[in-house]
């Protein structure tokens, strides 16, 4: 059977000032087809995707739909063509319901009376067909963050679409969503979408697209089909001869918990001693049960759980950010429930939020003010109250280099980093600081393997360094490859820890899901 | 030395980036309204040279100017600090009135005080005034969450009351026309820097205000603090920056700023304390604050801008017959285009 061309892009190039960001860049899109679209952090994957869907106009190219030239110049040219996108970082009203966000600037056909049922039922039964199981009648501000992905695709789809682009849509999924978004995107294909598929993750590309094409620094470096790649190859089209792959942790370590290079070591003093923690959130709602446990010097404690099981609000309490309510809580011999989030920030403990743009990100602000939230008043930025502007960027400038992080300048807004990016700010701000305990929330979030690499890197020179790291994660495999222990947490509470040696999936499993260990 | 011309090169350009889409947004809106204008049947090309320069052709039009420029700009930077932490401050003009009976009560009760000490009072009051009436939405958001936007709003209204009352009742000088009170000690009024035409030296505390509210904002760890908390109050707190404070504590400052600009008009200008002292200088606040788009470095700047139409707008009445609401138009197509130039830079 061959199969018809949908979507042509062809010479494709876009300049930021002076990033050009994508360089006479093509993109077939056949129909029916799942399309991997992969490329390092800023090689221009989303800023491609953005001028399909007429977010930016190109400096050069075309674009062609069934073989007939299109001018896409806003979303609302994009919808009309049938293109709709799920985008990297997306917004959405809170307070509305899902149905409300769905119908959000289409035509109503209940107006003028607003009550939405039919179109309720509409998104209902759009939400059948494709099993993206999501309740209508929910407030948004109700739902984890894995259904409000759903929401998004389900809203893209209630316009009817023809093509759906997915700019890293399982970053913020745990594995059991992204098996059922798969089967949600193979019964879209059927039913004659095709799909753009941004991600990082390798195997995600090798078990679900169709056709890969792969960017690196704004430009095509390889479209093949998915058979005739493998998870090597890709790499190398991602990252050039830049990795070392037997240097690379990722690689070279073997995932069950065996010794690896890297591995155990002697631990020291107990760097953060938590007992019988208890906390509530705004709404008095226990997020936090009885909590204890230490982490020491020199040691990874990994914290496994489903996401939205209490990860954030242990994260938070440790940080003072979050109100302990009973137990107690001490740091590097600091009481955190007297401590001020600042002081403990300037004693020693750093943080890597896992929602890098909601809890960790200024975008009006230039890249060398994202560097040093938190740390203002910091001795090395700041004398007698005042800033010392020349510091700050020359260490910028710094972490920019060490960190690779794309900007034009120190001073550049940062809203302009790409999404990869911004996560390199965050680690920047993290790693860069002395600390003697790092509490690290999904740090490896929408990077790339060669910032990944990095990451776990940085993580294990803390640990022969005698720096204590919390690492909470969703991903086992992260978990498995850098943890001296895993905790197991579930509706906040720890169910069970782990030592290294004794780490296996399904007890794991089976303990995120609410069973003690040895049950 | 290549590298040098490269920085200053790429500086330049940066300048240029920023300053050209101003001057476009001034010749489109010049030209739109010089459209207006010519149908409303006048002179356009003659209109266009008094609203421009009026405020340089005689040395009383730019000191005329400069009186302008002094409550603009201030009454710009009230809105501009609490804008800078993501809150809206539209209560400027009741923190000028306020400011300004402040300063009336203080000048008036310890009227025989020698200028080095009451002078230096009569300021302080305006701003403390200005600045508690602030505090009271200041204070209802943070206890509260009631949104400042009301609540200030509400105080403005507030406030012209109090004025009438200040004015017609406590010490109202029974010789006015028009609601005023007494006048103020000899030692509470802002000395002269220029006799005639007259220019006092409220100048020079507006402009070292500015400069102030500039070094407060980008050089130091508290301003900071303010920007980072407007940028993303959520992060912000994440790392540690008390953020309910800082809305508190902007909306203060915002109506110390107010309040001084209540403040100079008694002790620079009017020496009493007069009902409608607030003009309109709210609204051209608002609009020199939006206009600089929240920039407190570019605020001073716009603010002469402003002045200058301004000061041109009421010779051109006086001379041409040509309504000062014209200018109104011009101003408002000023921040129009300022504003599209955004959306369209942004694609
Ligand atoms: N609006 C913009 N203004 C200036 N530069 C931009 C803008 N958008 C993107 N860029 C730059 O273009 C480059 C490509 O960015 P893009 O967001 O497309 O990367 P990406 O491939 O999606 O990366 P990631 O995996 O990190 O999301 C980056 O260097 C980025 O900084
Ligand atoms: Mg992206």
């Amino acid at each position: 059977m061959t199969k018809s061309i949908v979507l042509q892009m062809e010479g494709i190039r876009k300049v930021f000032g002076t990033v050009v960001a994508l360089d006479d860049v093509n993109l077939q899109l056949n129909s029916k087809e799942i399309h991997g679209l992969l490329g390092g952090n800023g090689a221009g994957k989303t800023t491609l995707m953005n001028v399909l869907f007429g977010l930016y106009k190109p400096n050069a190219g075309k674009v062609e739909l069934h073989g007939e030239k299109v001018e896409i110049r806003s979303p609302k040219d994009a919808i009309n063509n049938e293109i709709g996108m799920v985008h990297q970082h997306f917004l959405q009203v809170d307070s509305y319901t899902v149905t409300e966000n769905i119908v959000l600037g289409t035509e109503l056909k209940s107006w003028p009376t607003l009550k939405l049922e039919v179109e309720a039922d509409q998104i209902r039964a759009l939400s059948e067909k494709f099993g993206l199981a999501v309740d209508p009648d929910t407030i948004m501000s109700d739902l984890p963050i894995g259904v409000r992905q759903k929401v998004e695709i389900l809203k893209a789809l209630y316009r009817g679409v023809e093509v759906l682009i997915l700019d890293e849509p399982t970053t913020n999924l745990t594995p059991q969503e992204v098996d059922d978004l798969f089967e949600s995107l193979r019964v879209m294909v059927d039913e004659g979408l095709s799909i753009v598929f941004i991600t990082h993750k390798l195997r995600e590309v090798m078990s679900v697209c169709d056709k890969i094409t792969v960017l690196r620094d704004g430009q095509n470096v390889l479209t093949e089909d998915r058979e005739n790649v493998t998870e090597k190859s890709l790499v190398k089209a991602m990252v050039g001869e830049g990795l070392n792959v037997e240097e690379s942790v990722v690689f070279s370590s073997v995932v069950s918990g065996a010794e690896t290079r890297w591995g155990a070591s002697e631990f020291g003093e107990p760097v953060v001693k938590v007992e019988g923690l208890h906390a509530q959130n705004e709404d008095s709602i226990v997020v936090i049960k009885d909590c204890t446990f230490e982490v020491r010097q020199k040691e990874i404690l990994g914290v496994a759980g489903v996401a939205g099981n209490g990860q954030q609000a242990l994260a938070e309490c440790l940080m003072g950010v979050c109100p302990i309510h009973q137990g107690s809580v001490i740091v590097d011999g600091m009481n955190v429930s007297e401590t001020e989030t600042r002081d403990l920030l300037e004693g020693g403990v750093a943080y890597i939020p896992q929602d890098r743009l909601l809890d960790g990100f200024l975008p009006t602000a230039s890249v060398a003010h994202n560097l040093i939230l938190g740390y203002q008043r910091n001795q090395a930025y700041s004398n007698k109250g005042f800033l010392d502007w020349k510091i700050i960027f020359q260490s910028a400038r710094q972490q920019i280099d060490e960190y690779t992080i794309m900007t034009p300048s120190a001073g550049d807004v940062a809203a302009n980093l790409s999404g990869g990016n911004i996560q390199r700010v965050m680690l920047a701000r993290a790693f860069a600081h002395p600390s003697s305990f790092l509490i690290a929330h999904n740090p490896t979030r929408g990077l790339d393997i060669r910032s990944i690499d990095f990451v776990y890197k940085k993580l294990f020179e803390r640990k022969e360094a005698g720096a204590a790291t919390l690492l909470i994660s969703e991903d086992l495999d992260e978990l498995f490859r850098m943890c001296d222990r895993i905790a197991t947490i579930y509706s906040g509470e720890i169910v069970g820890i782990l030592e290294k040696g004794e780490f296996d999936k399904y007890e794991i499993g089976r303990m995120m899901s609410g069973v003690k260990a040895n049950d | 030395m290549t590298d040098t011309n490269i920085s200053t090169n790429s500086k330049a350009k940066a300048i240029a980036a920023i300053v050209l889409p101003y001057l476009l947004a001034i010749l489109a809106s010049f030209v739109a309204s010089g459209i207006f204008i010519a149908i409303m049947g006048f002179n356009v090309p003659k209109a266009f040279a008094t609203i421009l320069f009026t405020s340089f052709r005689t040395p009383n039009g730019f000191i005329q100017t400069l009186l302008k420029f002094i409550p603009l700009m201030l009454q710009a930077l009230a809105f501009t600090v609490p804008l800078a932490a993501g809150k809206f401050n539209i209560g400027g003009e009741g923190q000028l009135i306020v400011g300004g009976i402040g300063a009336t009560a203080v000048g008036i009760i310890f009227a025989d005080l020698p200028l080095p000490i009451l002078l230096p009072l009569v300021i302080l009051a305006g701003v403390i005034f200005g600045g508690f009436w602030a505090a009271i939405p200041a204070w209802l958001l943070y206890r509260f969450g009631i949104n400042e936007i009301l609540t200030t709003v509400m105080m403005n209204f507030v406030s012209f009351g109090l004025i009438d009352y200040v004015a017609t009742q406590i010490w109202r000088d029974p010789a006015a026309g028009h609601p005023t009170t007494i006048p103020i000690g000899a030692g509470g009024e802002l000395p002269m820097l220029i006799s005639s035409p007259p220019l006092h030296s409220g100048i020079i505390l507006a402009i070292i205000v500015a400069v102030g509210v500039y070094i407060y904002t980008n050089r130091t760890s508290a301003g900071y603090e303010l920007i980072a908390t407007g940028a993303n109050p959520r992060a912000s707190k994440v790392y540690g920056i008390n953020t309910r404070k800082m809305f508190l504590l902007s909306l203060i400052i915002g109506g110390g700023l107010a309040g001084l600009s209540g403040a100079i008009e008694v002790a620079g200008y009017q020496h009493r304390l007069i009902e409608g002292l607030q003009s309109n200088f709210l609204l051209l606040g608002l609009i020199i604050g939006l206009i600089a788009k929240g920039d407190n470095s570019a605020v001073p700047f716009v603010a002469f801008f402003i002045a200058v139409l301004e000061i041109g707008a009421s010779a051109m009445q006086r001379t041409m017959m040509i309504p000062v609401e014209m200018v109104f138009i011009v101003e408002a197509l000023v921040l129009l285009f300022v504003l599209l130039s955004d959306v369209i830079r942004r694609r």
